[in-house]
């Protein structure tokens, strides 16, 4: 554990100095999703304008939904995107070489070897607009409250961080993953909008159970309006376990059938 | 006059070799529809209208803007010209015996062609799909809808063109392209229907071509705002010759930076 902590630690160090090279684009990821999430917050504004609520989504509740939305995707910028999102290339072109030679576990380094801090003021941006989502709702929130959100919000990370690596593992048996990215994105630009309590039918099943991007900011947002029921609760930690679990596996299948590309 | 055509013919054609990724691209557009079919199904569940919307309206304005879009392709311009010119390729439109703006003109018009095809007929699919009851507004209508998203795909293109020449002077421009489809997306009414915005945001962007390029298309093809097709004409005029003049002063200061690198 020690070890892969020194190690995490060398490969941000290592990324920082790259990234010193790039000063222009460091802060490229901010400038993208900052204005993605902020004209999401003046839609929504827009359409509060004339309502009270969406649901059971009061206009507080939908600016904490966004907010959180915006924070998982603020760790996953920050922290494992970039390292991941170039999985399928070394697959295809063979540079996974490099990885699996190492005497290191080759996930751990593809996490982290690419740690964006240029992402970083995402995570305050999007802590600021739960704040204000916070503050229209009215909430006053215990210590309890915000505890358990931090932990819901960790373990929402850790759930899409098993979408991103259960997607790219299919790598190893496909020529291309571009297609199945594209899905991931539209999904992902889907479930961003909406609450998964408002799904209904068939939606209901495709993104509460077999794809869960409709959970991830929906149970931690639940958690501060006061809204997270126990049972809730407890299916989003199951799902989490589930997921971890099937990407490990799967990850482990796909490196058993890696070819390498130069052999 | 011949050759812009055959290059458009061409480049319709191309599209063929990757018909795979232009369907996968069309049908993930369905995430807009049930975007739309969600959320607006909430809001509509206790009201019958919204914004002078009716629940069928609202859909049939996604669908309609949604079909508009799929086709709009000029985000491929300045990515084009972009990448072109940082790569030092750049120099293969030069020596071309063609107009280099004319060029990329036919070469997205060409491609939007085969697109507005399949975009057709898969937004026939939406709206059996969905249930959309379509309420025909009339032929003069719907041809002035399609003249100005047409006028409107030529600026687009103008635009995009010029932003693309903007690498010449600033090399790197990838961040600022993403931040500008994130903020084309609000103003094209392409994330909701501008006329649930405040007053002031129309009032403002009306000046702008975005405002015409598919949002007041879609709102005439539904029968409304169909009274401000006049201005509409008249201000897109002004904008192409405005950016024909601007993209000519452009390419032949821009130009002599270009230094091949890579031929």
């Amino acid at each position: 554990m020690r070890r892969n902590i020194k190690f995490i630690l060398t490969l941000v160090k290592m990324k920082i100095i790259g990234s010193s090279v790039f000063r222009l684009s460091f802060f490229g990821a901010f400038f993208v999703d900052g204005s993605m999430f902020t004209l999401q917050v003046l839609m929504f504004e827009a359409i509060y304008s004339q309502i009270g609520s969406i649901g059971d989504w009061a206009r507080g509740d939908m600016m904490i939904f966004i907010g959180t939305f915006s924070l998982l995707n603020a760790i996953n910028m920050t922290v494992y995107f970039f390292g991941l999102i170039g999985i399928p290339r070394k697959v295809i072109d063979g540079d996974l070489d490099y990885y699996i030679t190492k005497p290191v576990n080759p996930l751990l380094r593809l996490t982290f070897e690419n740690v964006d801090l240029g992402s970083l003021p995402l995570i305050f941006l999007s802590v600021g607009i739960v704040i204000y989502g916070v503050n229209i709702a009215g909430y006053i929130l215990s210590a309890l409250d915000i505890a358990l959100y931090t932990v819901l919000v960790l373990l929402m990370a850790l759930l899409y961080y098993d979408m991103e690596v259960l997607l790219r593992t299919v790598a190893f048996f496909a020529l291309s993953v571009g297609n199945l990215e594209s899905i991931e994105g539209s999904l992902f630009d889907l479930c961003m909008k909406l609450p998964g309590t408002l799904f209904k039918g068939a939606y209901k099943v495709i993104f509460m159970f077999i794809l869960p991007y409709g959970i991830m900011a929906t149970l931690p947002s639940q958690a501060l309006t006061g809204a997270l029921t126990a049972e809730a609760a407890v299916y989003g930690v199951a799902i989490v376990a589930v997921f971890t679990f099937a990407a490990l596996r799967f990850w482990k299948f796909g490196l058993s059938r890696y070819k390498s590309a130069s052999s | 006059m011949k050759k812009y055509i055959e290059t458009a013919r061409f480049y319709f054609k191309a599209q063929l070799a990757f018909r795979f990724n232009v369907v996968m691209g069309i049908l993930l557009a369905v995430g807009r529809i049930i975007f739309a079919y969600v959320l607006w199904g909430a809001v509509f569940s206790d009201r019958g209208t919204y914004g002078g919307f009716t629940f069928d309206t609202m859909l049939a304005y996604y669908i309609i803007n949604g079909f508009l879009t799929q086709f709009e392709l000029s985000d491929g311009v300045s990515g084009e010209v972009s990448a072109r010119i940082r790569g030092g390729t750049f120099s293969k439109y030069m020596v071309l015996p063609a107009d280099v703006e004319g060029y990329f003109f036919a070469q997205s018009l060409g491609a939007s062609a085969f697109y507005m095809i399949i975009a057709a007929v898969t937004s026939g699919v939406w709206i059996l799909l969905f249930g959309v009851k379509i309420t025909f507004v009339g032929g003069s209508v719907i041809a002035l809808a399609a003249l100005m998203a047409f006028m409107g795909m030529i600026v687009m293109i103008q635009i995009n063109y010029f932003l693309g020449l903007l690498t010449f002077k600033f090399m790197n421009i990838s961040i600022f392209l993403m931040i500008k489809s994130n903020l084309f997306a609000l103003l094209n009414g392409t994330l909701i229907p501008l006329a649930l915005m405040p007053g002031w945001f129309g009032n403002i962007f009306r000046y702008t071509p975005l405002y015409y390029v598919s949002y007041l298309p879609s709102m005439m093809a539904i029968g409304r705002l169909v009274e401000q097709a006049a201005f509409g004409f008249a201000t897109l005029g002004v904008w192409m010759i405005a950016l024909f003049i601007i993209n000519r002063r452009a390419y032949s200061v821009l130009r002599v930076r270009f230094d091949g690198v890579g031929i």
